[in-house]
Order: structure tokens, then sequence, then C-alpha cells
């Protein structure tokens, strides 16, 4: 079904293959009062077909890390590289950014109703990635209904031509997953895809993203501020404070086995539907820093319950203390790694 | 248990749907359940489920087309003016939004203090200022911030000044609606804490809405599963997370996510096998 020469602009990747390696990026917002570094220093790699997580509060440049992934951040300095399958983005010429995005990497946006053109149908939008690419108007539509139905959109046929507002909530974002992967992209970046949804469509959602993206190999970049949802969905993650990687792993060595003050305070303070029912939740004081205004040293230090001298006056580095298997940004990551799980 | 607080009876709301003029959409559909003083109970659906719009009735923010709400045996729906502003200083409102239910122009005194002066007019400013301080000492806020507009509080900092706003007139039942929905996660757990703390130390009766069950569970001494309108399901945190009776409450359950990952996997499993394909 797929014609020849469409399917040929796509460099292929194997299943492992480098298709993601972001080194360094920084990038910088000019503020109303002076420069605001959103995200420092920021490097992670992923490989094809990984589901990757990045987790963090407000102000902590996760979205603004997803948003370089494609270039898509105007006004701000940016430094360092993303590289896609070998080349640059972030110095790539518009013209062929243009063919990259929605192609071979997509973007699942946070809100499906402003991310989509309200006056133009579903259907128009969802076969548009084709239509751009060439793929005549006929076979377009018959592969846009064929991807609403996959994404369980039931009678697509007639739902091809609603408009977005005719949508529910969980339909629209359904119809989103549909955009972002007729492509058959090598990468999606999902940007808070289902924070604006009720518990059980967020499930549905996540798992058939989780299932699409397993059977066609995609890799996914998943943003979030709860990390509850990632622990099924995620193989491997990282936790960002501040504009900075505080913490990267496995799934089960971040959750079984963190070792960052911040990531076990988060884990701590997440209400669950079992378990000891604690008198109280367990709380990280005080709120995120704004960007603006940055503690010195580790940024975490006036927040953290195992806060030394150290901590406000040297930026701790993103290593793997000895005894441990991932890094952390923390002076006391080695000990936090010599007492597994007692600090749970 | 206790002496019941409030008790609403055969509760219905009906809303005409858009576009007829006949047809009508019951958002509230003969809710009945009973409020314990000094307990806090849970009000848990999704969206469409008519928890924030019984929570209105409740308060009558929106008439009921029918039922009985009785705060302390007497209806709320047939009460006098003076009668009803009685009951409002006394049934206090927190809402989900902390950013739209601050007035951007008013200072945060006047905010928490607007309350007093409209129901114990006679306070003299002293007597008001002392109570401030008091209430911003309850909620974890400063003097200092008293002078300031809402603008320059974060999420959870707004979430306290509505707190202090709605326990200024000294009420005995809070109804809390989606109050830390739209808070960062690590300032969820301190807002939770602040309410278990307030209802302990002023032994406050809470109804508190959510649309997760993970939410209320450490609060809630009770919890209410509404669907459609509907009650599905209404007890103990024991029996409703122990052992929920409803397959919408399981369903609820298996949706919401823990950060455990072998569990999830299983979870996973579970609406792969069950629930899945069921599109909403």
């Amino acid at each position: 079904m797929i014609k020849p020469q469409t399917q040929s602009v796509k460099a292929s990747s194997n299943s492992g293959d480098l298709i993601l390696d972001v080194s360094r990026l920084s990038v910088q917002f000019q503020g109303d009062n002076g420069p605001v570094l959103a995200v420092n220093d920021v490097s992670f790699q992923v490989r094809a077909g990984e589901r990757v997580g990045i987790v963090g509060e407000s102000g902590s440049g996760k979205s603004v890390t997803a948003q370089a992934l494609l270039s898509l951040l105007s006004g701000a300095t940016i430094e360092g590289e993303v590289n896609f399958q070998g080349q640059n983005i972030l110095e790539m010429a518009p013209e062929k950014l243009r063919k990259l995005r929605g192609w071979d990497i997509s973007y699942i946006f946070q809100d499906p109703l402003s991310a989509m053109d309200p006056v133009r149908t579903v259907g128009d939008q969802v076969s548009q990635v084709l239509r751009l690419r060439g793929v005549g108007r006929l076979e377009a539509k018959e592969r846009a209904i064929a991807m609403l139905s996959r994404v369980g959109i039931r009678n697509p046929e007639a739902r091809f031509g609603d408009y977005p507002h005719q949508f529910s909530g969980g339909m629209r974002q359904r119809a989103m997953i549909a955009m972002a992967l007729i492509g058959d992209p090598a990468l999606v970046i999902a940007d808070e895809p289902t924070t604006a949804l009720d518990v059980r469509v967020q499930a549905q959602v996540i798992d058939l993203l989780y299932e699409l993206t397993e059977e066609r190999g995609v890799a996914v970049v998943f943003i979030t501020h709860d990390l509850s949802i990632l622990a099924a969905f995620a193989q491997r993650m990282m936790v960002m404070y501040a504009g900075r990687i505080v913490e990267s792993g496995a799934t089960d060595d971040i959750y079984y086995g963190s070792i960052h003050p911040y990531t076990l305070g988060l884990l701590n303070s997440l209400p669950r539907v079992t378990g000891d029912i604690a008198k109280e939740l367990t709380t990280i004081g005080g709120q995120p820093p704004a960007p603006t205004n940055i503690p010195a040293g580790c940024a975490f230090n006036p927040r953290c319950r195992y806060v030394v001298d150290q901590c406000s006056e040297e930026t701790p580095q993103l290593t793997i203390p000895k005894g441990a298997n991932h890094p952390s940004r923390c002076h006391r990551s080695q000990w936090l790694a010599e007492k597994p799980g007692e600090l749970r | 248990m206790n002496d019941v607080i409030l008790e609403v009876i055969n509760l219905v709301r009906e809303f005409p749907v858009q576009g007829s003029s006949r047809e009508v959409v019951r958002a509230v559909d003969d809710v009945s359940f009973t409020v314990y003083q000094g307990e806090a109970l849970g009000l848990v659906g999704e969206s469409g489920s008519g928890k924030s719009t019984t929570a209105r009735c409740i308060l009558r923010l929106i008439e009921p087309t029918s039922g009985a709400v009785l705060y302390q045996g007497r209806d709320v729906l047939k009460m006098s003016r003076a009668d009803l502003k009685v009951f409002r200083r006394e049934a206090q409102l927190v809402f989900q939004d902390p950013y739209s239910s601050l007035d951007p122009k008013m200072r945060v005194g006047d905010i928490i203090s607007e309350g007093l002066h409209i129901h114990f007019p006679r306070m003299s400013k002293d007597e008001v200022f002392a109570e401030l301080k008091n209430l911003l000492s309850l909620v974890g806020l400063r003097e200092d911030h008293l002078n300031r507009f809402p603008e320059s509080f974060s999420g959870g900092e707004r979430q306290r000044i509505g707190i202090a706003r709605a326990l200024a007139v000294k009420p005995s039942l809070l109804v809390c609606d989606e109050p830390v929905a739209s808070l960062d996660v690590s300032i969820q757990a301190q807002v939770l804490n602040l309410f278990q703390e307030l209802k302990e130390s002023l032994g406050l009766t809470i109804i508190f809405i959510a649309h997760d069950l993970a939410t209320v569970r450490h609060l809630c001494q009770r919890v209410a599963v509404m669907e459609q309108g509907v009650i599905r399901e209404i007890g103990s945190r024991e029996q409703i997370y122990q052992n929920p009776q409803h397959p919408y409450t399981r369903s609820l359950m298996v949706s919401v996510p823990e950060p455990d990952p072998k569990s999830e996997r299983e979870k996973l499993r579970l609406r792969q096998a069950g629930l899945d394909g069921e599109a909403v």
C-alpha cells in the first residue's frame, strides 16, 4: 500500500540503533529581568524502539527539552546538539526540518483541542502528513481511516469528516496519536499527553500508545509530571529538576533503588490505592524554584532532608557512585546508595 | 458513629440538552448519602459523573431540580434568606483552580478577611488582624504575604490562601472541589496533609471531591464513587479499597497509576486482557 518513493525518503533504523543523541543541551530565554536558563547542560540518548520517560515538576525544563528535540523553540538561545539519526536538528535548514517533523519525528501535545485546527476536519488533519509527502488523496484517506480505526475510534469512515470539537477529550487524544503515528515515525515525543484526561481514559490512552509503539517499533520520549504513569510504560527514565537531569536509569532502578533525595521525595509523596495508610503523606517541603531564581550549589538543597554544607556551595555532577548502577546528581548519592530501600 | 451533620435525600439536578427544548440530561440522578460530624467523606468520579454538581447543589450554589439537603436537620433548599446566610457561613467551598478563584485585584489580606466583614461586621480592625494572623499560621503562610496580590504566589500558596479564606468564617463543613488537582506532585501531598491537620485541630467535617481514588485515600474515612449522576458504591475506606463491590469502582482501581513498576505491569496486563477495548 505504501508507495515506494514515499517510503524511500525515510532512513530506516534497526531496533537498538542509536537514533537520538542529545548532547550538552542548554536553552536560555530572554526574560524581563535578564536571561532565564530553562534547560541546563542536558545529555541523553534514545535507541530505536525504546520508551524513555522524562519526569519533572513545573519549571523543571522537561517541556522545553521536548520542544528542543524538534527545534520548536523560537527566540531562545540554544547550545549543544540534538542529533537525530546522525544529523544535528538544531542546525538544520527550515526546509529539511519541515520534512522531518511529523514524518520521522512526531509530537503529541498535551492539549489536543488547542493543538488541532478547529476549522479543519479530523480526517483532513490525520491524513495531512501523508498528503504532504505526495500520497494521493484517496489513498491518504483510506490509510487515515485505517489508522483512526486502529486507535479505537468507532465508525471511522463517518468520524473522518468530523471536526475536533465533535470528539470527546479521550477521542481527540486518540486522533492525535493517529496523526503522530500515521507517517511511521522513528520517534514520537509525547508531552504530557494524558494530563487533561480522566483516570480511566488516561490508562486507555497510555495503553494504546504502549501497544502501538511496541508493535511498530517506534521510540517514545514521554514527558510527564507524574512518576506513576511511567511505571509500566517506560523502560528507562530521567528525573529533571530546575533545568538539569538529577537522576537517570532503568525504570526499576529508579523506583526501587533511587539514589537522589528529590526522586525519593517524589516517590514517597505520591498517594496510592494500596499499602499502609500512613497518618501523614511524606512530603518535600517548599516548592520548586522559579527558573529565574535557582539556588546556588545543588538546586534542590533548600528542600532536601539530607542536606550538608557542601550542597549549597558546590554543584554536584551527574555521576554513578560506587556500588550503584545508575547516575545521580547528588553529593550524598554514595551514602544513599549504601542504604538501599531504607529510605523509602 | 457520630451525629449526622448533613443528609442528602433523593437529590436530582437536570440540565436542558443544548438545542432541544424538551430533552433534559440528569447530571445528578437520585443521589442520597449522609455525612457525619467530624468525618471526611470522599466523593470520587470522573468528569461528567455529577460530583461537582452534587457539591454545588448541597451548597445551593445551583438549585436542585428535586430532593432535599438537610443540614443539621433543616432543609437547605427551603431556608429563608437569613437562615441561608448562616448556612453559607457554616458551609464553605474550596475551589479547584487556585488561579481563577482568587480576585487578582485584591490583596491577600482583603481576600481572606472579606468573609469576616460580611459575617462578623462588628469585628474591630484589631480583631480582624489578629484573626488574619491566626489563619495565616494555620495554613502555613506568613504575615508579610497579606499585602501582596495573588499573582506573586505559586499554585500551592494560592490554594492555601483559598483555604484560609474558607476557614476565616469558622465553618463546620468544608466542601473541597478537587483542591489539589492542579498542583505539582510534591505540593499535592503538602496540601492533603494540611486538610488532615485542619480536620483534626478544628474538628471540621470535609466533603472532598476528587477524580481518582488515590487522592482521597489518606484523608477520607468513607468514600462514595459516582458515575453518570449515580452513586455506584459508598462505604468505609476499608470496604472501598480492599473489597470494592461495583465493577466501576474496580475499573477505577486498576486505572489509578501507582509508582510501582511491578504492580503497574501487572495492571497493564489485566487491562489488556479485560478492560481494554472499551473506548471512552
